[in-house]
């Protein structure tokens, strides 16, 4: 892996296409403008992590009255929509 | 008018048009999907079934995150407050998604992408928050028991 220092206004070229600039930096966040091709898909990497919990929460393994042993205590504390039944 | 609707986890369900929650992005790997009906599970009224209006057979696992740990504290970005067209993250409601495994007890809870609704314009969005703490996979029974997210 490539670890590199750059200040905000420099850049990094990946191959021919693409640019990466450091915008600005703070509250130990970095803004990044990146110019590439529009065929080159850019994700922030927690979108895939969230797209694959979705999927993962989309096929359940168990029954989901199950957690409800689970939530034994709990007790809702906002307003609902009306049940199923 | 009342509708209806077959669901993933109650048969068929009849509802107002007013109860449609209505997600103009989709949610997360379901960008297509952009209504959904909140449906509760008998019980003690803490799980929650966000059930797809186009595709019966889709049905999210929800829970009140406030209910699991008190000091949730979701921090939208200014530009998704703007989109449900309020001024602060607490003028909203939030879901949390389960991942319901086998056993219940490896069963998790997503923190990081709540379900924020504005209960007004029945607009509804999931995000990913900023927080690094609120993890997508917190194990359900670890945030209960401990009162606070540790893993």
């Amino acid at each position: 892996m490539l670890i590199l220092r750059r200040r905000a206004g420099e850049a990094v070229l990946i191959g021919e296409n693409v640019k990466i600039t450091v915008m600005d930096t703070s509250d130990g966040a970095v803004r990044l403008a990146i110019d590439a091709p529009k065929e080159i898909s850019i994700l922030r990497s927690e979108l895939v992590q969230a797209m694959h919990a979705n999927r993962d929460a989309a096929n359940e393994q168990s029954r989901p009255e199950e957690l409800l042993s689970l939530l034994g205590g709990l007790r809702g504390q906002q307003p609902k929509n009306k049940g199923a039944d | 008018m009342s509708l209806k609707i077959n669901t993933k986890y109650f048969g068929e369900v009849e509802y107002e048009e007013s109860e449609l929650l209505h997600f103009p992005k989709g949610l997360y790997s379901f960008e297509d999907e952009k209504d959904f009906l909140l449906l509760i599970f008998p019980g003690n009224g803490t799980l929650l079934s966000l059930q797809s209006v186009k595709t019966p057979e889709l049905a999210f696992v929800a829970i009140d995150p406030f209910a699991l740990y008190e000091g949730y504290a979701p921090q939208l970005q200014s530009a998704e407050l703007k989109d449900l067209g309020v001024k602060d993250s607490t003028e909203l409601f939030y879901y949390a998604l389960c991942a319901v495994k086998s056993p219940p007890a490896y069963s998790t809870v997503n923190l990081r992408c709540p379900i924020a609704i504005n209960n007004d314009t029945r607009q509804a969005m999931q995000v990913i928050l900023e927080d690094e703490n609120y993890g997508m996979r917190h194990l359900l029974c670890d945030v209960e028991n401990q009162g606070e997210v540790t893993c």
